[in-house]
């Protein structure tokens, strides 16, 4: 029996100039105890999808056409009382953010008591037992003691685990997921995608998967929906459109994602990125038409029908035939430049912080502990680790934003760590960071001119003029029109606002860029435009890197050698090729059996960890405060 | 040429109170010019003249006179000058002085912070009318004493507000970076973190103006600002209270002038707030 179906369902938005369709033509089934993964990029609508079924569509934003049948009943029009009674109770939610999932001023017990009051479970005591059932249902060992916490005592995951219990509390009959593994790290993302599997096998949910990782969803779904712009790019069974994915979109999402296994090959990078609802509207006939590489005049006359290409397949393409003919440009000798002379020696950097005021002053956490590496010339080095691992303590103590403990550096022969005033000027000439964030990094009052030239700024004796000439040649070199220099940061797409975050990094023609995640929240077609953008700037200009991620898959693709650092220490370093062959170390096999293998039919089986990573993580927030 | 106003010339609450603050400073500005009489000038034949509309009121005298005969518009005009000269100085002191240490504690945080984060704990917990007898008992009586307790006795609001705000700046990843380029600490303060704070900084100077306009009364009130011979509005009041049953209007006259003033003050300074403040506009917005 099919839980949920969606017929011809279309969504609008009313702007100002018109209403735009923020979904169109959606038509799936969801049989009872399968899963359905909805996937796109972000701006594709998959979260407009859950908000429909919740009927919680932001304001201006209403359903048009067709219908969503839940159980029989349409959820659109049924009346709100019905509706009220089946959210929460038959139908459950797990958000994207776990946090926000949760009230912060509550305890734990108290949310999970509420919850099941509104279920009707009468007695205090009878609701307290059947908590703590929950909490072991989903495997988190002291349920008792997690009764009284915060939800900011808890890490992400546990916070997730919780709201999972929750939303499986009344065995509903529909889960819809949110991207519930997106904040995670790789092995509680892990964790989290077998749990829901689990639960769901338990009680016979169907389930709603919406995420923006193909390979995930092609591992955990029975069907794919792949989204682009509010309609519907292609349908069917995950395996087969996975393995042979029928429409242009799908398979340049799975060129653009890099593969964790086989050769290295280059990744397809999508040009632009997917139309905003004020730009849907100017688009004519095929809404991917834009971005497409095969497409053909016929292409923009009128929406293209969805034709069906394998058995259950249905793409919306009139050429799906020649998708299987797109292929990434093969991945060239200079790619893979040869490593010059060591630029960085890092010998036993060592950072440990005082925790706590008063009386616990004496508190030592230590968040790295005796890192030591060489960095040569033309090298990119990946560091990879989970949240609290001290990765990011590192790049920051090698840009000079944090004084090693212990320990010291040389960069270009000349030991630097000492924090000398020339010691600090002969850093800065060599090594520049990108941040993590570029809605932080990027001052929102000034200018992109005057921030990506912001080094000439600090030397002085430069006029404006000459510094808008350079900035728009950086803009130029790191593929954003010259025009943009006038601008400020808000006005520009997050792949863009990473651009001008590289470019400012740039300007001092540093030969050491540390990254530390810089393409983590960013779309893959995105993701894939700027890993490229930083091989052919190393072809062009010859720096090294160290990049810091949690993306194994990217440090793949970009880094010739790796670090895999776990709570401070670097268990494992080498070749990139070497660590994914043959990984020595314990946690490294742990890492790299989180991740999704990139063959669907493979069997997936992440290794569980015994505990949450999270001491250090929580007590690196502490000593910051 | 047509410009789009900044959102913060459209709010309704912006508007309203940089008009009353305008006219106020106007009044303090020109005061010569605008009173009708000498503020000091008795005329002990017109005693207890009350305003123009009521009865017995006479047009020389709009709104009336006092217990010596002198006109109280022209009192209230210059009674302005005080009012505003202690407002602009005693919030800009207020605010150097605050201002300053929370700029140096939120940037440099550590143990610098919690010095002074330290020594504004023990100065409010002293409260702040006593303390401000306390100094005026210390210091003396006098318009540029009351300036100076004011000052003292309220950086600490600056610096404890604005200290929280630039903590937040000063984590973000461009402040790091204007460091990683090459900026020095002086510059990083003034072009990355002083831009972003000064829309809480113009609200919180805005806002205590309002209370040094109350604070100075107070003390006019009961005589340790201004000497006699100088209209103000506090004196004003105790002058009035002695003669409540002859002559109300001239105890409303001053005290609505305080009001108006206070008003004017806070309604800018709320208005600043809602719409310079980015966080509270982008949840507006949501
Ligand atoms: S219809 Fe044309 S433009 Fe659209 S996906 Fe197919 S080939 Fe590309």
């Amino acid at each position: 029996m099919d839980m949920l179906i969606a017929k011809n369902l279309g969504v609008s938005a009313a702007l100002p100039d018109g209403s735009v369709p923020v979904i169109q033509e959606l038509n799936f089934s969801l049989p009872q105890g399968k899963v359905l993964g909805l996937v796109g990029e972000s701006g594709a609508g998959k979260s407009m999808i859950g908000r429909t079924i919740a009927q919680l569509l932001p304001p201006g934003f209403s359903v048009t056409a067709g219908e969503l049948m839940f159980d029989g009943q349409d959820l659109v029009r049924m009346p709100a009382e019905t509706r009220r009674e089946l959210l929460g109770r038959e139908i459950a939610f797990i958000p994207q953010e776990p946090l926000s999932g949760l009230n912060p001023v509550l305890t734990i017990g108290r949310q999970i008591d509420e919850h099941l009051a509104r279920l009707g479970i009468g007695n205090a005591r009878a609701r307290r037992d059947h908590a703590l059932g929950m909490l072991n249902d989903v495997h988190l060992s002291h349920g008792a003691d997690l009764l009284d916490k915060y939800p900011h005592q808890l890490s992400g995951g546990m916070c997730q685990r919780v709201l999972i219990a929750m939303a499986f509390a009344s065995r509903p009959k529909l889960l819809v997921a949110d991207e519930p593994t997106t904040a995670l790290d790789v092995t509680i993302q892990a964790r989290i995608v077998q749990l829901i599997a689990e639960m769901q096998e338990r009680d016979g949910t169907s389930v709603v998967f919406i995420t923006h990782d193909l390979r995930l969803a092609a591992q955990v779904c029975d069907n794919i929906l792949v989204l682009y712009a509010g309609r519907p790019a292609e349908y069917g069974p995950a395996r087969s459109v996975f393995a042979q994915p029928a429409h242009p979109y799908t398979r340049c999402l799975q060129l653009s994602n890099p593969a964790m296994s086989g050769p290295r090959r280059a990744l397809y990078a999508l040009p632009e990125r997917m139309p905003g609802l004020s730009a849907i509207k100017g688009i004519e006939g095929c809404l991917f038409a834009p971005r497409c590489p095969k497409v053909v005049p016929e292409c923009t006359r009128a929406l293209p029908p969805f034709v069906d290409v394998a058995d259950g397949q249905v793409a919306a393409c009139i050429r799906p035939e020649t998708t299987a003919t797109i292929a990434a440009p093969a991945l060239s000798a200079s790619d893979a430049p040869q490593a010059g002379v060591p630029l960085l020696e890092v010998r036993g950097l060592t950072k440990t912080f005082r925790i706590g005021g008063g009386l616990f002053r004496n508190r030592a956490f230590t968040a790295v502990k005796d890192v030591s590496f060489t960095l040569h010339q033309n090298e990119f080095i990946g560091i990879v680790g989970e949240s609290g691992s001290g990765k990011s303590t590192v790049a920051r103590m090698l840009c000079g934003l944090e004084r090693p403990t212990e320990g010291e550096f040389e960069i270009d022969g000349r030991e630097v760590s000492d924090g000398s005033t020339s010691s600090r000027a002969h850093l800065r000439a060599h090594v520049q960071m990108v941040f993590q964030d570029p809605q932080s990094a990027l001052n929102p009052r000034r200018r992109i001119a005057s921030i990506v030239t912001q080094a000439m700024e600090a030397a002085g004796g430069t006029s404006g003029k000459e510094r808008l000439e350079r900035a728009e040649a950086l803009l130029l070199e790191i593929g954003l029109p010259p025009d943009a220099a006038r601008r400020f940061p808000t006005q520009l797409s997050g792949g863009q606002r990473q651009r001008v975050n590289i470019a400012r990094a740039l300007c001092v023609a540093p030969n050491i860029l540390i990254a530390d995640e810089i393409v983590s929240g960013l779309d893959v077609s995105v993701q894939a435009q700027l890993l490229n953008l930083l091989m052919q700037l190393r072809r062009k200009r010859g720096f090294s890197m160290l990049f810091i991620s949690h993306d194994l898959s990217v440090v793949r693709y970009l880094c010739d050698r790796m670090l895999v650092m776990y709570r401070g220490e670097v268990v494992e370093s080498g070749p990139t090729d070497r660590i994914f062959a043959a990984p020595s170390h314990p946690y490294t096999r742990t890492l790299l059996a989180a991740v999704p293998p990139d063959d669907p039919s493979a069997v997936w089986s992440p290794q569980p960890l015994e505990t949450d990573v999270v001491a250090p993580a929580d007590m690196l927030q502490e000593a910051n405060v | 040429m047509m410009r789009i106003l900044p959102p913060w010339l459209r709010s309704a609450r912006v508007l309203g109170g940089l008009t009353i603050v305008v006219i106020i400073s106007l009044c303090a500005v020109f005061a010569p010019l605008l009173a009708p009489h000498d503020p000091n000038e008795q005329d002990l034949i017109a005693t207890f003249l009350p305003p123009v509309w009521a009865k017995g009121g006479q047009a020389a005298y709009l709104l009336g006179t006092d217990s010596l005969g002198r006109d109280v518009l022209s009192r209230l005009i210059y009674g302005a000058r005080v009012a505003m000269m202690v407002a602009v100085l005693a919030s800009f002191g207020a605010m150097m002085i605050g201002g300053t240490l929370a700029y140096i504690a939120g940037y440099f945080g550590g143990r610098i912070d919690s010095l002074i984060g330290r020594a504004v704990d023990v100065w409010m917990s002293f409260p702040p009318v006593i303390m401000s007898l306390i100094l005026m008992v210390g210091l003396g009586v006098g318009l540029r004493n009351v300036i100076l307790a004011i000052i003292l006795v309220d950086w600490t609001r600056f610096c404890r507000v604005l200290r929280s705000e630039v903590l937040v700046v000063a984590r973000k990843d461009y402040v790091a970076a204007a460091r990683l380029v090459g900026f020095s600490h002086w510059r990083t303060v003034t072009r990355e973190i002083v831009p972003a704070t000064l829309p809480l900084l113009i609200t919180l100077v805005s806002l205590e103006m309002g209370i040094a306009v109350i604070v100075e009364a107070i003390l006019s009130f009961v005589g340790m600002s201004v000497s006699s011979n100088t209209p103000a509005w506090g004196q004003m009041i105790a002058d009035a209270r002695q003669y409540i049953y002859d002559s109300p209007w001239n105890l409303l006259f001053p005290i609505l002038a305080i009001f108006f003033a206070v008003f004017g003050f806070n309604l800018l300074g709320d208005g600043l707030r809602r719409t310079l403040d980015v966080r509270l506009t982008a949840t507006q917005r949501v």
